[in-house]
């Protein structure tokens, strides 16, 4: 039986480009199949099936990839803020700046990590109140140090400087220093540690 | 428009003639039903490789992390349970469908000339199937896949001359370790597929290249691989997807506890379809022929025969032979399937380690789920430092000989002991208390008022005295006199209320966890009172239980100090139960009359803490069902007629 089917069919049989017909007239250019009877039906059915077969598996996979965005994954409760090992009477009275490692429960997946350096800032005492600077830079993300001598901030990097109220004294930064929101209770200090985006004007939250 | 894109697409590509090819495929005798395996095997792999990419982008292959980043796609990631489940059971399908496959292409002759080539390629194909199937088993590093590779590494090392180099470099090391796994997952992920898709484009040239071999006689006009056939393969992957998407759904693929080499794993076996050979190589003479010889040599043989089929079959009897052969072999692996399906079904040992499985997998989703997440070290730990999933091993350990806890060794089996006589098993008679109820109101409450049928495990010790011994005996000795006075006095209905109040003052001294907020203050005020002295509600004086346990209301100490009659300050604490469990022989507790060991030396403080926290519940809270009761068939023996005391 397997002469037969050894002459396979369509060798020499492909239809001139020019034709240049949509999948449904090869049957009638084919001499190998007696009546090129199309089967609607037959033909979209087949087409769902197959394209269902596909889209199903598919479309799960998909979501699954898009878990990040699709499940409120660690995105926590509470209002943000960390209790900060500092009282306020710890801050210098004259507001000079004081350099804060900012610590939290860092989650990473299935591993929590408890009370883990996450960022740093630059806190100071105003009076009753705490100005709190990210020491992120504004411009591209250096780490912002304090000059006690020339009393400012000053970002190695790009020489991006800021007074201490945390305003541009050059060009080189889009905007002012970052603040951190910072409350006082009971005497201790309370922060709300953020990230913000670079390079633009505007102060936008990660 | 579109007509003449295509047309452009097509003059540089020549993409029209390849669709023609691929779709216009001749069927003579038109589309059949039975067409539709091989098509269903490349759709699954088609469905593997998806949800196997899928998978990827969230699988950690280290042995601190492997396990712990699929319980996180399982149990938290969004879909994750269906993505993980549809790559489970669609594995499982495929050797299904590729067996189908297979049977159906010997009895059909596709085998032969001139299709032999073709043959070979499949049977390399099923090759690369079974060996991802093998290295994809030992992936998400539980206790299953982990105990259930050894086995197949072990075997690699029984390779004639080269094994033991083999198994080595396989493992990427004498044991497995992080290697061993980055190794199953290049082999899994990377080189397996790549071949798999390699040697598939080759059969499936071959295929074209031959056509169909048809099965006769043919019912109805020829006609063209699309649509009719086309159709035809596309409900039966349908059915594939459905019924893998069912299982993914509905069932859920395993995920037992994480592996642990320091803890075997009697539950273990090879999946399914490779039950057949796991019963093989228990018979006892292929074992006493070596693992080589049942593991190697006959699977071997067999894929020497089927792999000179196309050859034999030019003999004159060949091809009926060679379906026979096949019909055999069919045979030998369902039969001996079925036979380890039943033979576990009723080990008693094999279900109760499957049990203690089980029990171990849901806890851990427990304690992983907790906010302080997985530790670094591995979500093992997490077991390991687990007092409830620790207490019951170490109670059956330590304490089983003589104990029961609920009628069990506290790991769900009930013991037995082999009776000479009759020559056959029974349940063993415990020589001590059943602990289940340690330290409970019920518990307490036996000990005052039952206190013969409470300790009367401990007559069928072997060095139990018996009755002309007072001073050990159950029914006459100093405290047996004290609880039969107890009981009478307690028996006034009016007096019902202070037995629980005595009961209740005794637990608000203990301290255990759990017990905040659930003691009945006012309760234990009265009981202090009748601790004190002060007579019960129809003003019978009682000896109050400080006349001997003068210690009872203080802090408890380790003193070693005292005079026979246990010191019940704190009764029940994990303080007291740790120094009485230490030493009970002290003359703290017991002196002279204690038979129970000292465990000090015994057992290492670590145990002895994770014992004693799982007696008293000082554990996180669970919702794992535990293992059965087993008391009824304990004192349902024969040993004790009573009923345990203290349920009354």
């Amino acid at each position: 039986m397997s002469e037969n089917e050894n002459a396979t069919p369509d060798a020499d049989e492909t239809p001139p480009v020019e034709a240049s017909c949509s999948t449904d007239c090869f049957s009638e250019n084919d001499p190998s199949i007696g009546t090129p009877r199309r089967n609607f039906v037959a033909e979209m059915m087949a087409a769902g099936v197959g394209a269902l077969v596909g889209i199903v598996p598919a479309t799960i996979g998909g979501l699954f990839f898009l878990d990040p965005l699709l499940r409120n994954g660690g995105k926590g409760e509470g209002d943000g803020f960390i209790e900060t090992d500092l009282v306020l009477d710890a801050l210098p009275a004259d507001g000079t700046p004081v350099r804060y490692t900012v610590r939290d429960d860092l989650i990473n997946a299935w591993n929590m990590f408890p009370d883990q350096p996450i960022g740093a800032a630059w806190l100071r005492r105003i009076q009753d109140q705490v100005l709190a600077f990210s020491t992120v830079c504004p411009h591209l993300g250096c780490d912002v140090e304090h000059r006690a001598g020339e009393g400012d901030f000053y970002c190695p990097c790009h020489t991006s400087a800021f007074d201490l109220d945390g305003k541009p004294l050059n060009a080189i930064p889009p905007r002012a220093m970052d603040t951190l929101e910072a409350t006082v209770k009971d005497g201790r200090i309370w922060l709300k540690y953020e990230t913000f985006r670079g390079a633009t004007s505007e102060k936008v939250p990660v | 428009m579109i007509r003449s894109l295509l047309a452009w697409l097509d003059n540089r590509t020549g993409c029209n003639d390849l669709i023609h090819e691929a779709l216009y495929e001749k069927v003579p005798g038109g589309a059949r039903w039975r067409y539709v395996w091989g098509s269903t095997l490349v759709f699954t792999f088609v469905l593997q490789m998806i949800t196997g990419i899928f998978l990827w982008t969230a699988y950690s292959p280290s042995a601190q992390t492997a396990w712990e980043s699929v319980y996180y796609i399982q149990e938290v990631m969004f879909l994750g349970k269906i993505v993980r489940g549809m790559h489970h059971f669609a594995a499982q399908a495929m050797v299904v469908l590729l067996a189908i496959h297979l049977i159906q292409v010997i009895i059909d002759g596709a085998y032969k000339a001139p299709r032999e080539i073709n043959f070979w390629l499949g049977l390399i194909l099923m090759k690369i199937i079974l060996g991802l199937s093998l290295t994809g088993y030992l992936l998400p590093w539980d206790q299953k896949g982990y105990y259930a590779t050894q086995v197949s590494t072990k075997i690699m090392g029984a390779t004639p001359v080269v094994g033991a180099q083999l198994q080595e470099v396989v493992q990427g090391g004498a044991q497995y370790n992080h290697h061993t796994l980055t190794r199953f997952f290049a082999m899994h992920a990377g080189i397996l597929p790549g071949l798999l898709i390699g040697f598939l484009a080759l059969h499936l040239y071959v295929f074209r290249r031959h056509g169909l071999t048809v099965h006769q006689p043919k019912k109805k006009p020829d006609t063209t691989f699309w649509p009719d056939q086309v159709l035809k393969d596309g409900v039966a992957c349908l059915g594939v997807l459905a019924v893998v998407l069912l299982f993914a759904i509905f069932k859920g693929a395993e995920l037992s506890p994480p592996a642990d080499a320091a803890k075997a794993y009697a539950a273990a076996r090879p999946e399914w379809y490779f039950l057949f050979l796991f019963r093989f190589l228990k018979f006892e003479s292929v074992e006493h022929l070596g693992l080589a010889f049942g593991a190697i040599y006959v699977p071997g043989a067999l894929m020497g025969i089927l792999f000179m089929m196309p050859l034999t079959a030019k003999l004159k009897i060949g091809h009926r032979f060679n379906i026979a052969f096949t019909w055999l072999v069919t045979l030998g692996i369902v039969v001996l399937t079925t036979m380890a399906f039943y033979e576990d079904a009723n080990n008693e040992d094999h279900q109760a380690a499957i049990a203690e499985a089980e029990r171990d997998a849901h806890r851990i989703k427990e304690l992983a789920s907790r906010p302080s997440m997985i530790p670094v070290e591995g979500a093992v730990s997490l077991l390991r430092e687990d007092p409830f999933t620790q207490g019951p091993v170490l109670f059956a350990k330590y304490c089983a000989s003589c104990h029961r806890y609920d009628g069990h060794n506290g790991r769900g089996i009930v013991l037995k002991q082999m009776d000479k006589e009759a020559k056959q098993q029974s349940i063993a008679t415990p020589e001590a208390t059943d602990l289940k109820n340690f330290g409970s109101r019920d518990w307490m409450k036996a000990i005052i008022v039952d206190y013969g049928n409470h300790f009367a495990p401990l007559k069928d010790a072997q060095w139990y005295p018996g009755a002309d011994d007072a001073e050990f005996n159950l029914d006459d000795s100093e405290m047996a006199d004290a609880s039969a006075g107890y009981a009478e006095a307690f028996k006034a209905p009016e007096n019902a209320g202070d037995l629980n109040a005595l009961v209740e003052a005794l637990v608000a001294m203990r301290n255990w966890k759990g017990d905040e907020g659930t003691v009945d203050v006012a309760l234990a005020e009265r009981g202090k009172q009748i601790l004190d002295g002060e007579p019960l509600i129809d003003g019978t004086e009682i000896s109050s239980c400080i006349d001997c346990h003068d210690t009872i209301g203080s802090d408890f100490e380790v003193t070693g100090e005292g005079y026979g009659y246990p010191d019940l300050a704190e009764y029940g604490s994990a303080k007291w139960l740790k120094a009485f469990i230490s030493d009970p022989g002290s003359d703290q507790f017991y002196g002279a009359k204690n038979h129970m060991p000292a465990y000090a030396d015994k057992m290492n403080a670590k145990d002895l803490d994770l014992l004693v926290r799982w007696m008293t519940g000082d554990y996180h809270e669970t919702h794992v069902e535990d293992y059965p009761s087993r008391i009824t068939e304990v004192f349902g023996a024969g040993a004790k007629p009573t009923a345990p005391s203290a349920d009354e």
